[in-house]
């Protein structure tokens, strides 16, 4: 997978490389048992310190979409294949959403509107899971 | 008497005179004289003018330094071409500072990165299935040296003062093949020079160089121990070749050296022009990374991992500085020869 940063963005690295990879494990481009590099590899491809990385990559494996061990490396552990997610994890998840739908009803956007922003971006990970299919 | 080391120096003065005047036309693009410029300023009326200068006021230096070095041809001491190399390469350097300098001074000016979008990107394909390097064509180096080897066993001095005593050229094969086998690993495990706008052919076109630059690397290596057995030949009176003849392998695998990378560099520029356009219409464009990089040339970045990073200026690689593992690396580049002349002292 190509991962693009913005070093100079409002948006921290490691958090920047968390969300793609979360993005690429979406639609399909890196499907479940796919390797990634190894921290020190991908800050040097990167040119950002290590533990910038390091510490993307421990949001990914608190999440449960990464494993990572010592003689494997950084390995995908689940996508939307692997069945329902852990325990928990959709209570939390729907806790973040309510603040993202937050923004934008304070911003002015209509339900409709948003109704049409998640269909598209959920149609554009599908769209992308079957063309690679 | 003409030596090979005296006839190099001479040989080297229109070489690199050339390589330098080269430079600008095989750098990669959105890179100019060191200085990081966005897309849209790629083709800007200064970064023109300059480019021009600097490859006109180049090519006269070369061409003069390489009068002088014919001129004196025989009438100087070994020195003399040293001299003439090394004022030759000062003077390129004033006229790559100068255009330099002036096309800074207009990004500065103009506030080129003012609204762009600097991105870095990274293939993850480049670590999960790396590039191999090519082991199998270190043979012929390393069959050279154990010819060599039997060569000195058989026919050189045979009452030798130390453990090393006479086996200088056979150390100095295995220092020449040891230091570029080991520059290569490094250049393997670099990362890859990838342009944001157009990653995935910028990084073919790494593969293609970095195949290319290893074979070349290695053959001329091969190339530099053949020169080294045809110069111990003459030290342990088996045959008489001469000066140039000494010199030919070790000329032809550096000439084939420079022309990978020249080819290299012209097949980059070439798809770097209709890379620009396509960085234009996405509005992406690299990182303006030139705080790090000393005269455009000099990189130390302590926060970035890399020991060995893409060039700034040409086609290659270059340390990075500020890690200290690079250091490493230089302390083992001067302390080879070092200990290698303490041992046949």
């Amino acid at each position: 997978m190509l991962l693009s940063i913005e070093p100079d963005g409002p948006v921290p690295i490691y958090q920047q490389i968390r969300d793609r990879i979360v993005e690429a494990i979406a639609t399909g481009e890196l499907p479940a048992g796919a390797s990634l590099p190894s921290t020190r590899q991908l800050a040097v491809d990167l040119g950002v310190n290590f533990h910038t990385v390091n510490k993307g990559y421990d949001l990914l494996r608190q999440e449960g979409l990464l494993r990572i061990g010592r003689k494997s490396g950084a390995v995908v552990r689940r996508d939307a294949g692997s069945g329902p997610p852990d325990p928990g994890w959709e209570d939390d998840w729907a806790g973040r959403l309510r603040t993202l739908l937050a923004e934008a009803i304070a911003q002015g956007l209509s339900p409709d509107q948003i109704g049409e922003h998640g269909q598209a971006a959920v149609a554009g990970f599908s769209l992308r899971i079957e063309e690679g299919a | 008497m003409t030596t090979p080391v005296m006839l190099l120096g001479y040989f080297l003065v229109p070489v690199f005179g050339a390589m330098v005047c080269a430079g600008p036309a095989v750098t990669r693009p959105g890179v100019v004289f060191g200085v990081r410029v966005p897309a849209d300023h790629a083709s800007s009326p200064v970064i023109r003018r300059e480019r021009d200068l600097y490859v006109r006021y180049t090519a006269i230096v070369t061409a003069c330094a390489t009068a002088a070095v014919f001129l004196s041809w025989g009438h100087g001491s070994w020195w003399l071409g040293r001299i003439i190399l090394v004022l030759e390469l000062a003077a390129e350097l004033a006229c790559y500072l100068r255009a330099r300098r002036r096309i800074a001074e207009a990004k500065r000016a103009g506030r080129w990165f003012a609204g762009q979008r600097p991105a870095v990107v990274a293939d993850t394909h480049w670590r999960t299935e790396p590039e191999r390097v090519p082991v199998r064509w270190l043979i012929p180096a390393l069959a050279v040296i154990a010819a060599t080897t039997s060569l000195r066993l058989a026919y050189g001095p045979s009452a030798a003062r130390g453990p090393a005593d006479g086996f200088a050229v056979v150390i100095g094969q295995v220092f020449v093949t040891t230091l570029w086998t080991g520059l290569t690993l490094l250049f393997y495990r670099s990362r890859p020079d990838l342009d944001p706008a157009d990653p995935a052919a910028s990084l073919q076109w790494y593969r293609r160089l970095l195949r290319a630059y290893a074979r070349a690397v290695l053959v001329m290596v091969a190339l530099i121990d053949v020169s080294l057995l045809l110069h111990a030949l003459q030290v342990w009176h088996v045959a008489r070749p001469p000066v140039p003849l000494v010199l030919l392998p070790a000329t032809a695998g550096l000439l084939t050296l420079i022309g990978t990378a020249l080819w290299a560099g012209r097949d980059r520029a070439a798809a770097g022009t209709a890379r620009l356009g396509r960085a234009r219409a996405a509005g992406v464009t690299a990182q303006d990374d030139d705080r790090w990089w000393k005269i455009g040339l000099i990189y130390v970045h302590h926060d970035d991992p890399a020991i060995v990073v893409p060039a700034r200026f040409g086609v290659g690689w270059t340390l990075n500085f500020g890690n200290p593992s690079a250091w490493l690396v230089v302390a083992g580049i001067v302390a080879g020869p070092a200990g290698l002349a303490l041992l046949l002292r």
